[in-house]
Protein backbone atom coordinates (compact mmCIF):
# COMPACT_ATOMS: atom_id res chain seq x y z
CA UNK A 1 0.00 0.00 0.00
CA UNK A 2 1.01 3.49 -0.57
CA UNK A 3 1.47 6.03 1.76
CA UNK A 4 1.46 9.59 0.74
CA UNK A 5 3.77 11.98 2.46
CA UNK A 6 1.20 15.28 1.84
CA UNK A 7 -1.68 13.21 3.32
CA UNK A 8 -0.33 13.55 7.13
CA UNK A 9 0.76 16.82 9.08
CA UNK A 10 2.92 19.30 8.09
CA UNK A 11 5.89 18.30 10.35
CA UNK A 12 7.41 21.60 10.32
CA UNK A 13 4.16 23.12 12.03
CA UNK A 14 3.77 21.01 13.95
CA UNK A 15 7.08 21.83 15.42
CA UNK A 16 6.12 25.31 15.95
CA UNK A 17 2.99 24.43 17.59
CA UNK A 18 4.65 22.35 20.09
CA UNK A 19 7.31 24.70 20.95
CA UNK A 20 4.92 27.70 21.03
CA UNK A 21 2.65 25.27 23.41
CA UNK A 22 6.11 24.20 25.55
CA UNK A 23 7.12 27.92 25.76
CA UNK A 24 3.63 28.41 27.22
CA UNK A 25 3.88 26.14 29.73
CA UNK A 26 7.68 27.03 31.00
CA UNK A 27 6.50 30.55 31.54
CA UNK A 28 3.04 29.50 32.97
CA UNK A 29 5.23 27.12 35.43
CA UNK A 30 7.51 30.09 36.29
CA UNK A 31 4.89 32.32 37.09
CA UNK A 32 3.51 30.19 39.21
CA UNK A 33 6.67 29.47 40.47
CA UNK A 34 6.72 33.52 41.45
CA UNK A 35 3.50 33.36 42.86
CA UNK A 36 3.98 30.38 45.52
CA UNK A 37 7.67 32.16 46.10
CA UNK A 38 5.78 35.80 46.53
CA UNK A 39 3.22 33.92 49.35
CA UNK A 40 0.21 34.28 47.55
CA UNK A 41 -2.31 32.56 48.52
CA UNK A 42 -3.99 32.39 44.99
CA UNK A 43 -6.72 29.46 45.90
CA UNK A 44 -9.42 32.16 45.29
CA UNK A 45 -7.85 33.98 42.27
CA UNK A 46 -7.59 30.33 40.35
CA UNK A 47 -11.46 29.03 41.32
CA UNK A 48 -12.65 32.45 39.90
CA UNK A 49 -9.87 32.31 36.94
CA UNK A 50 -11.62 28.52 36.49
CA UNK A 51 -14.76 30.12 36.62
CA UNK A 52 -13.89 32.57 34.05
CA UNK A 53 -12.41 29.88 31.35
CA UNK A 54 -15.16 28.10 32.12
CA UNK A 55 -17.86 30.59 31.53
CA UNK A 56 -15.77 31.38 28.42
CA UNK A 57 -16.26 27.70 27.40
CA UNK A 58 -19.95 27.36 28.07
CA UNK A 59 -21.07 30.98 26.43
CA UNK A 60 -18.52 31.53 24.12
CA UNK A 61 -20.43 30.08 21.39
CA UNK A 62 -23.62 32.26 22.38
CA UNK A 63 -22.33 35.47 22.61
CA UNK A 64 -20.23 35.03 19.52
CA UNK A 65 -23.54 33.72 17.56
CA UNK A 66 -25.34 36.62 19.13
CA UNK A 67 -23.14 39.22 18.13
CA UNK A 68 -23.36 38.80 14.71
CA UNK A 69 -26.97 37.75 14.90
CA UNK A 70 -26.50 34.57 13.61
CA UNK A 71 -29.67 31.75 13.42
CA UNK A 72 -28.95 28.45 14.03
CA UNK A 73 -31.22 26.95 10.07
CA UNK A 74 -33.20 24.00 9.67
CA UNK A 75 -32.39 21.15 7.27
CA UNK A 76 -35.83 22.35 5.33
CA UNK A 77 -34.56 26.16 5.49
CA UNK A 78 -31.09 25.40 3.57
CA UNK A 79 -31.16 22.13 1.98
CA UNK A 80 -28.07 22.93 -0.12
CA UNK A 81 -26.02 24.53 3.18
CA UNK A 82 -26.85 20.79 5.28
CA UNK A 83 -26.64 18.45 2.72
CA UNK A 84 -22.64 20.52 2.12
CA UNK A 85 -22.08 20.33 5.39
CA UNK A 86 -23.12 16.66 5.70
CA UNK A 87 -21.17 14.84 3.42
CA UNK A 88 -18.00 16.98 4.49
CA UNK A 89 -18.49 15.74 8.43
CA UNK A 90 -19.18 11.59 6.82
CA UNK A 91 -16.09 12.04 5.31
CA UNK A 92 -14.11 13.42 8.08
CA UNK A 93 -16.10 10.48 10.39
CA UNK A 94 -17.71 13.88 12.96
CA UNK A 95 -20.95 14.13 13.79
CA UNK A 96 -22.96 17.05 12.24
CA UNK A 97 -22.41 20.51 13.52
CA UNK A 98 -25.50 22.65 13.81
CA UNK A 99 -25.38 25.79 11.45
CA UNK A 100 -26.08 29.21 11.56
CA UNK A 101 -26.38 32.12 9.46
CA UNK A 102 -25.67 35.53 9.87
CA UNK A 103 -27.50 38.40 7.68
CA UNK A 104 -24.16 39.84 6.94
CA UNK A 105 -23.37 41.02 3.43
CA UNK A 106 -19.84 40.66 4.21
CA UNK A 107 -18.93 37.03 2.93
CA UNK A 108 -17.60 35.40 6.13
CA UNK A 109 -17.93 32.49 8.32
CA UNK A 110 -17.17 30.80 11.95
CA UNK A 111 -16.81 27.71 13.75
CA UNK A 112 -18.09 27.69 17.83
CA UNK A 113 -17.98 25.12 20.22
CA UNK A 114 -16.45 23.03 23.00
CA UNK A 115 -15.87 19.70 20.29
CA UNK A 116 -17.59 17.82 17.57
CA UNK A 117 -21.20 17.27 19.05
CA UNK A 118 -21.67 20.61 20.87
CA UNK A 119 -20.51 23.13 17.39
CA UNK A 120 -22.05 24.94 15.31
CA UNK A 121 -20.73 26.26 11.95
CA UNK A 122 -21.84 29.96 11.52
CA UNK A 123 -21.80 31.66 8.21
CA UNK A 124 -23.35 34.56 6.84
CA UNK A 125 -25.32 35.09 3.90
CA UNK A 126 -22.96 37.02 1.92
CA UNK A 127 -20.69 34.40 2.31
CA UNK A 128 -23.54 31.51 0.05
CA UNK A 129 -23.89 34.74 -2.19
CA UNK A 130 -20.92 35.32 -3.30
CA UNK A 131 -18.85 31.87 -3.06
CA UNK A 132 -18.94 29.19 -5.84
CA UNK A 133 -20.11 25.74 -4.22
CA UNK A 134 -16.48 24.91 -4.31
CA UNK A 135 -15.19 27.32 -2.73
CA UNK A 136 -17.94 27.21 0.19
CA UNK A 137 -17.35 23.63 0.22
CA UNK A 138 -13.64 24.70 0.87
CA UNK A 139 -14.42 27.14 3.59
CA UNK A 140 -17.13 24.57 5.74
CA UNK A 141 -13.90 22.02 5.62
CA UNK A 142 -11.84 24.90 7.08
CA UNK A 143 -14.78 25.61 9.57
CA UNK A 144 -15.10 21.51 10.63
CA UNK A 145 -11.58 21.25 11.04
CA UNK A 146 -11.37 23.75 13.65
CA UNK A 147 -14.11 21.72 15.47
CA UNK A 148 -12.16 18.50 15.03
CA UNK A 149 -8.89 20.26 16.69
CA UNK A 150 -11.30 21.43 19.03
CA UNK A 151 -9.95 24.61 18.66
CA UNK A 152 -11.78 26.93 21.16
CA UNK A 153 -10.77 24.34 24.18
CA UNK A 154 -7.47 24.17 23.02
CA UNK A 155 -6.94 28.34 22.49
CA UNK A 156 -8.95 28.67 26.03
CA UNK A 157 -6.58 26.19 28.03
CA UNK A 158 -3.63 28.00 26.87
CA UNK A 159 -5.08 30.95 27.48
CA UNK A 160 -5.77 30.26 31.55
CA UNK A 161 -3.04 31.47 33.30
CA UNK A 162 -2.84 34.63 30.51
CA UNK A 163 -6.16 35.56 32.35
CA UNK A 164 -4.79 34.84 35.92
CA UNK A 165 -2.15 37.46 35.44
CA UNK A 166 -4.83 39.75 33.62
CA UNK A 167 -6.34 39.41 36.54
CA UNK A 168 -3.33 40.31 39.00
CA UNK A 169 -2.21 42.90 36.55
CA UNK A 170 -6.03 44.76 36.81
CA UNK A 171 -6.52 43.99 40.96
CA UNK A 172 -3.02 45.25 41.63
CA UNK A 173 -3.81 48.46 39.54
CA UNK A 174 -6.53 49.10 41.38
CA UNK A 175 -5.14 48.78 44.57
CA UNK A 176 -2.40 50.82 43.65
CA UNK A 177 -4.66 53.15 43.43
CA UNK A 178 -7.04 53.29 46.53
CA UNK A 179 -4.26 51.81 48.20
CA UNK A 180 -2.61 48.44 48.98
CA UNK A 181 -5.14 46.21 50.44
CA UNK A 182 -8.17 47.22 48.13
CA UNK A 183 -8.59 45.28 45.24
CA UNK A 184 -6.43 42.19 45.17
CA UNK A 185 -7.87 41.69 48.84
CA UNK A 186 -10.89 41.02 47.39
CA UNK A 187 -9.38 37.73 45.77
CA UNK A 188 -8.34 36.58 49.67
CA UNK A 189 -4.32 37.21 48.49
CA UNK A 190 -2.32 39.25 49.61
CA UNK A 191 -3.91 42.26 50.70
CA UNK A 192 -5.54 43.12 54.54
CA UNK A 193 -3.43 40.16 56.08
CA UNK A 194 -1.70 42.62 59.09
CA UNK A 195 1.64 42.36 59.81
CA UNK A 196 2.47 40.17 56.46
CA UNK A 197 1.97 43.27 54.20
CA UNK A 198 4.13 46.09 55.97
CA UNK A 199 7.12 43.89 56.00
CA UNK A 200 8.29 43.87 52.60
CA UNK A 201 5.21 44.26 51.30
CA UNK A 202 5.62 46.91 48.88
CA UNK A 203 8.23 45.18 46.67
CA UNK A 204 6.77 41.86 46.91
CA UNK A 205 3.84 43.25 45.44
CA UNK A 206 5.74 44.96 42.49
CA UNK A 207 7.49 41.85 42.13
CA UNK A 208 4.24 40.45 41.37
CA UNK A 209 2.81 42.82 39.40
CA UNK A 210 5.49 42.72 36.96
CA UNK A 211 5.97 39.02 36.65
CA UNK A 212 1.68 39.40 35.72
CA UNK A 213 2.55 42.16 33.46
CA UNK A 214 5.34 39.93 31.50
CA UNK A 215 3.19 36.96 31.75
CA UNK A 216 0.12 38.82 30.19
CA UNK A 217 2.35 40.29 27.61
CA UNK A 218 4.07 37.44 26.54
CA UNK A 219 1.67 34.65 27.17
CA UNK A 220 -0.43 37.33 24.34
CA UNK A 221 2.19 37.17 21.47
CA UNK A 222 2.42 33.37 21.97
CA UNK A 223 -1.29 32.64 22.25
CA UNK A 224 -1.67 34.39 19.19
CA UNK A 225 1.51 32.14 17.75
CA UNK A 226 -0.40 29.57 18.39
CA UNK A 227 -3.89 30.77 17.09
CA UNK A 228 -2.11 31.64 13.53
CA UNK A 229 -0.58 27.95 13.37
CA UNK A 230 -4.32 26.44 13.82
CA UNK A 231 -5.16 28.39 10.94
CA UNK A 232 -2.64 27.25 9.08
CA UNK A 233 -3.59 23.81 10.55
CA UNK A 234 -7.24 23.94 9.72
CA UNK A 235 -6.43 25.65 6.13
CA UNK A 236 -4.18 22.03 5.08
CA UNK A 237 -6.76 19.63 6.81
CA UNK A 238 -9.62 21.34 4.85
CA UNK A 239 -7.75 20.45 1.82
CA UNK A 240 -6.77 17.55 2.24
CA UNK A 241 -10.72 16.40 3.19
CA UNK A 242 -12.13 18.27 -0.21
CA UNK A 243 -8.85 17.12 -1.98
CA UNK A 244 -8.93 20.65 -3.47
CA UNK A 245 -6.17 23.57 -2.01
CA UNK A 246 -7.05 25.79 -5.13
CA UNK A 247 -11.22 25.85 -4.15
CA UNK A 248 -10.25 27.19 -0.77
CA UNK A 249 -7.48 29.42 -1.82
CA UNK A 250 -10.31 31.08 -4.66
CA UNK A 251 -12.32 31.18 -1.34
CA UNK A 252 -9.21 33.34 0.57
CA UNK A 253 -8.65 35.14 -1.69
CA UNK A 254 -12.28 36.51 -2.74
CA UNK A 255 -12.95 37.15 1.14
CA UNK A 256 -9.96 39.06 1.85
CA UNK A 257 -10.28 41.41 -1.22
CA UNK A 258 -14.36 41.31 -0.52
CA UNK A 259 -13.18 42.53 3.74
CA UNK A 260 -10.50 45.29 1.73
CA UNK A 261 -13.66 46.77 0.02
CA UNK A 262 -15.58 47.49 2.66
CA UNK A 263 -15.84 50.51 4.30
CA UNK A 264 -13.88 50.43 8.23
CA UNK A 265 -16.72 51.70 10.12
CA UNK A 266 -19.05 48.78 9.07
CA UNK A 267 -16.26 46.28 9.80
CA UNK A 268 -15.65 47.85 13.02
CA UNK A 269 -18.89 46.63 14.27
CA UNK A 270 -17.94 43.41 13.50
CA UNK A 271 -14.15 43.50 14.69
CA UNK A 272 -14.71 41.85 18.14
CA UNK A 273 -15.38 38.77 16.03
CA UNK A 274 -11.63 38.64 14.70
CA UNK A 275 -10.44 35.20 16.31
CA UNK A 276 -13.14 33.29 15.55
CA UNK A 277 -13.04 34.20 11.76
CA UNK A 278 -11.80 32.33 8.67
CA UNK A 279 -11.02 35.90 7.50
CA UNK A 280 -10.44 38.69 9.69
CA UNK A 281 -12.62 41.08 9.11
CA UNK A 282 -10.08 44.10 9.23
CA UNK A 283 -8.71 46.14 6.37
CA UNK A 284 -6.12 48.08 7.66
CA UNK A 285 -2.81 46.01 7.06
CA UNK A 286 -0.88 48.22 9.25
CA UNK A 287 -1.51 45.59 12.23
CA UNK A 288 1.74 44.04 12.68
CA UNK A 289 1.94 40.64 12.33
CA UNK A 290 3.25 39.43 15.37
CA UNK A 291 0.22 40.74 16.70
CA UNK A 292 -2.60 39.14 14.33
CA UNK A 293 -5.21 36.06 15.18
CA UNK A 294 -4.81 34.96 11.80
CA UNK A 295 -1.89 34.73 8.69
CA UNK A 296 -1.71 37.08 6.15
CA UNK A 297 -4.36 35.90 3.10
CA UNK A 298 -1.21 35.33 0.65
CA UNK A 299 0.74 33.60 3.36
CA UNK A 300 -1.92 31.17 3.69
CA UNK A 301 -2.79 30.93 -0.10
CA UNK A 302 1.12 30.27 -0.49
CA UNK A 303 1.02 27.26 1.71
CA UNK A 304 -2.25 26.00 0.57
CA UNK A 305 -0.59 26.02 -3.15
CA UNK A 306 2.66 24.12 -1.69
CA UNK A 307 0.46 21.68 -0.14
CA UNK A 308 -1.20 21.20 -3.89
CA UNK A 309 2.43 21.26 -5.74
CA UNK A 310 3.29 18.51 -3.02
CA UNK A 311 0.18 16.49 -4.46
CA UNK A 312 2.18 16.05 -7.49
CA UNK A 313 5.03 14.89 -6.11
CA UNK A 314 5.95 11.08 -6.28
CA UNK A 315 4.90 9.11 -3.18
CA UNK B 1 -3.47 9.04 18.50
CA UNK B 2 -6.63 10.99 18.40
CA UNK B 3 -6.17 13.66 20.81
CA UNK B 4 -2.66 14.51 19.85
CA UNK B 5 -3.86 14.97 16.16
CA UNK B 6 -6.76 17.43 18.01
CA UNK B 7 -3.65 18.90 19.73
CA UNK B 8 -1.15 19.72 16.83
CA UNK B 9 -4.26 19.84 14.22
CA UNK B 10 -2.23 17.43 12.36
CA UNK B 11 -4.97 16.50 9.51
CA UNK B 12 -6.39 12.94 9.69
CA UNK B 13 -8.76 12.21 6.88
CA UNK B 14 -10.04 8.64 8.06
CA UNK B 15 -9.06 5.54 6.39
CA UNK B 16 -12.23 3.25 4.55
CA UNK B 17 -13.07 0.27 5.58
CA UNK B 18 -13.82 -2.43 2.99
CA UNK B 19 -14.02 -5.59 4.78
CA UNK B 20 -17.92 -5.65 6.36
CA UNK B 21 -18.72 -4.73 2.48
CA UNK B 22 -19.59 -8.43 1.90
CA UNK B 23 -22.56 -8.58 4.73
CA UNK B 24 -24.77 -6.98 2.29
CA UNK B 25 -24.38 -10.16 0.08
CA UNK B 26 -25.05 -12.48 2.82
CA UNK B 27 -28.33 -10.03 4.05
CA UNK B 28 -29.68 -10.58 1.12
CA UNK B 29 -31.93 -13.85 1.66
CA UNK B 30 -33.04 -12.30 5.20
CA UNK B 31 -33.78 -8.88 3.34
CA UNK B 32 -36.37 -10.87 1.03
CA UNK B 33 -37.54 -13.50 2.83
CA UNK B 34 -38.72 -11.72 6.25
CA UNK B 35 -38.67 -7.96 4.82
CA UNK B 36 -39.71 -8.02 1.16
CA UNK B 37 -36.80 -6.01 0.19
CA UNK B 38 -35.79 -7.33 -3.28
CA UNK B 39 -32.05 -6.40 -4.95
CA UNK B 40 -32.99 -3.98 -7.41
CA UNK B 41 -30.21 -4.55 -9.88
CA UNK B 42 -28.64 -1.03 -9.04
CA UNK B 43 -25.58 0.35 -6.54
CA UNK B 44 -23.25 3.10 -6.70
CA UNK B 45 -19.80 3.78 -5.03
CA UNK B 46 -19.41 7.13 -3.78
CA UNK B 47 -16.04 8.81 -4.05
CA UNK B 48 -14.44 12.00 -4.14
CA UNK B 49 -11.50 12.99 -6.16
CA UNK B 50 -8.25 14.57 -5.52
CA UNK B 51 -6.28 17.27 -7.37
CA UNK B 52 -3.53 15.32 -8.08
CA UNK B 53 -2.25 13.59 -10.86
CA UNK B 54 -1.57 10.94 -9.14
CA UNK B 55 -5.38 10.17 -8.00
CA UNK B 56 -5.63 10.23 -12.14
CA UNK B 57 -3.49 7.85 -12.39
CA UNK B 58 -5.63 5.71 -10.29
CA UNK B 59 -8.61 6.15 -11.58
CA UNK B 60 -7.41 5.57 -14.94
CA UNK B 61 -6.33 2.46 -13.74
CA UNK B 62 -9.78 1.86 -12.23
CA UNK B 63 -11.45 2.24 -15.20
CA UNK B 64 -9.21 -0.44 -16.77
CA UNK B 65 -9.53 -2.80 -14.49
CA UNK B 66 -13.41 -2.20 -14.24
CA UNK B 67 -13.57 -2.33 -17.69
CA UNK B 68 -12.24 -5.91 -17.53
CA UNK B 69 -14.02 -7.73 -14.78
CA UNK B 70 -17.00 -6.13 -15.48
CA UNK B 71 -17.00 -7.42 -19.08
CA UNK B 72 -16.74 -10.78 -17.33
CA UNK B 73 -19.74 -10.30 -15.28
CA UNK B 74 -21.75 -8.63 -17.42
CA UNK B 75 -22.29 -5.66 -15.10
CA UNK B 76 -22.93 -2.22 -16.62
CA UNK B 77 -21.01 0.49 -14.98
CA UNK B 78 -21.47 4.67 -15.73
CA UNK B 79 -19.71 7.35 -13.57
CA UNK B 80 -21.15 10.55 -13.02
CA UNK B 81 -20.33 13.97 -10.96
CA UNK B 82 -22.53 15.35 -8.51
CA UNK B 83 -23.63 18.86 -8.09
CA UNK B 84 -21.24 18.80 -5.03
CA UNK B 85 -18.03 17.46 -6.63
CA UNK B 86 -18.23 13.80 -5.82
CA UNK B 87 -17.80 10.94 -8.07
CA UNK B 88 -20.79 8.40 -8.73
CA UNK B 89 -19.18 5.38 -9.98
CA UNK B 90 -23.06 3.51 -10.69
CA UNK B 91 -23.16 -0.60 -11.53
CA UNK B 92 -25.87 -2.30 -12.63
CA UNK B 93 -26.50 -6.25 -12.79
CA UNK B 94 -28.48 -8.77 -11.65
CA UNK B 95 -26.39 -10.94 -9.73
CA UNK B 96 -26.51 -8.42 -5.87
CA UNK B 97 -22.54 -10.79 -5.70
CA UNK B 98 -20.85 -9.40 -8.85
CA UNK B 99 -21.51 -5.16 -8.06
CA UNK B 100 -20.26 -6.17 -4.19
CA UNK B 101 -17.14 -7.78 -5.35
CA UNK B 102 -16.82 -4.77 -7.96
CA UNK B 103 -17.29 -2.01 -5.24
CA UNK B 104 -14.65 -4.40 -3.13
CA UNK B 105 -12.16 -3.65 -6.29
CA UNK B 106 -12.91 -0.28 -6.47
CA UNK B 107 -11.42 -0.50 -2.85
CA UNK B 108 -8.78 -2.28 -3.22
CA UNK B 109 -7.49 -0.29 -6.02
CA UNK B 110 -7.71 2.84 -4.59
CA UNK B 111 -6.06 1.44 -1.45
CA UNK B 112 -3.25 0.53 -3.81
CA UNK B 113 -2.57 3.96 -5.08
CA UNK B 114 -2.83 5.71 -1.23
CA UNK B 115 -6.52 6.57 -2.24
CA UNK B 116 -8.24 4.82 0.17
CA UNK B 117 -9.56 7.39 2.40
CA UNK B 118 -11.49 8.91 -0.71
CA UNK B 119 -14.04 6.72 -0.58
CA UNK B 120 -17.60 7.53 1.01
CA UNK B 121 -20.34 5.46 0.67
CA UNK B 122 -21.65 2.53 -1.49
CA UNK B 123 -25.82 2.66 -2.08
CA UNK B 124 -27.55 -0.81 -3.06
CA UNK B 125 -31.10 -0.10 -4.38
CA UNK B 126 -33.94 -2.29 -2.82
CA UNK B 127 -37.56 -2.17 -3.51
CA UNK B 128 -40.43 -3.07 -1.31
CA UNK B 129 -43.67 -4.99 -1.59
CA UNK B 130 -44.89 -1.74 -1.93
CA UNK B 131 -42.77 -1.15 -5.08
CA UNK B 132 -41.06 1.41 -3.20
CA UNK B 133 -37.23 1.54 -2.67
CA UNK B 134 -35.09 1.45 -0.06
CA UNK B 135 -30.82 1.90 0.21
CA UNK B 136 -28.69 0.14 2.30
CA UNK B 137 -26.19 2.48 2.80
CA UNK B 138 -22.72 1.51 3.68
CA UNK B 139 -20.45 3.69 5.07
CA UNK B 140 -16.78 3.00 4.19
CA UNK B 141 -15.42 6.01 7.15
CA UNK B 142 -17.34 3.21 10.23
CA UNK B 143 -17.59 -0.17 8.17
CA UNK B 144 -21.51 0.20 8.86
CA UNK B 145 -24.61 -0.09 7.22
CA UNK B 146 -27.65 1.94 7.21
CA UNK B 147 -31.01 1.61 5.16
CA UNK B 148 -32.13 4.97 3.86
CA UNK B 149 -35.77 5.38 2.31
CA UNK B 150 -36.12 8.76 0.23
CA UNK B 151 -39.52 9.84 -0.26
CA UNK B 152 -41.31 12.44 -2.15
CA UNK B 153 -40.26 15.77 -0.96
CA UNK B 154 -37.03 15.21 0.78
CA UNK B 155 -38.63 13.18 2.92
CA UNK B 156 -37.81 9.56 5.10
CA UNK B 157 -39.72 7.10 6.04
CA UNK B 158 -37.83 6.73 9.29
CA UNK B 159 -40.10 4.34 11.09
CA UNK B 160 -39.25 1.98 8.07
CA UNK B 161 -35.56 2.62 8.15
CA UNK B 162 -35.59 1.74 12.37
CA UNK B 163 -37.85 -1.04 11.80
CA UNK B 164 -35.01 -2.39 8.72
CA UNK B 165 -31.63 -1.96 11.00
CA UNK B 166 -33.63 -3.76 13.47
CA UNK B 167 -34.46 -6.93 12.08
CA UNK B 168 -30.94 -6.12 10.15
CA UNK B 169 -29.03 -5.57 13.22
CA UNK B 170 -27.91 -9.90 13.38
CA UNK B 171 -26.64 -10.00 10.00
CA UNK B 172 -25.19 -6.93 9.54
CA UNK B 173 -22.73 -4.08 10.96
CA UNK B 174 -25.61 -1.40 11.68
CA UNK B 175 -24.38 1.86 11.84
CA UNK B 176 -25.83 1.92 15.88
CA UNK B 177 -25.43 6.00 15.83
CA UNK B 178 -28.55 7.17 13.86
CA UNK B 179 -27.47 10.71 13.63
CA UNK B 180 -24.53 8.75 11.57
CA UNK B 181 -27.31 8.00 8.98
CA UNK B 182 -26.74 10.53 6.42
CA UNK B 183 -29.06 11.02 3.68
CA UNK B 184 -28.00 10.56 0.31
CA UNK B 185 -30.62 12.39 -1.97
CA UNK B 186 -31.54 11.72 -5.50
CA UNK B 187 -29.10 9.16 -5.76
CA UNK B 188 -28.30 9.34 -9.79
CA UNK B 189 -28.39 5.52 -10.16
Amino acid sequence: MVRRRWQGGDAGLTARMLLVMVLLAALYLAFVAVLVQAGVDSTALLLFAVVVAGAQLFFSDKIALWSVGARVVSEQEEPALHAMVERLAAMADLSKPAIAVAPTAIPNAFAVGRGPGSSVVAVTRGLLDQLEPAELEGVLAHELSHIRNRDVLVVTLASFFAVVAQLLVRSLMWSGMYGWGGGFGGYGGWGGRGDRRRDGGVSGIVLIYVASLAVWAISFLLIRALSRYREYAADRAAALLTGAPSALAAALAKLSEAVARIPDRDLREVEGMNAFFIVPATARASLAELFATHPSTEKRIERLMRLAAEMERPA
Amino acid sequence: MKWLDALFGRPRVPASRLDALFAISTARVTLEANLGLRWDERAAVVLRGVESSYYEGAERELDQLLGIALKETGTASTRQRDAQGFEWLVLRDEELEDVVAAAHMVGQTLQAHGFLDRLLAALFAFRGADDRVVYWVYNYKRGTFYPFAPRDGRARDYALELRLAAVMKAEMPIEPATERWYALWDPPL
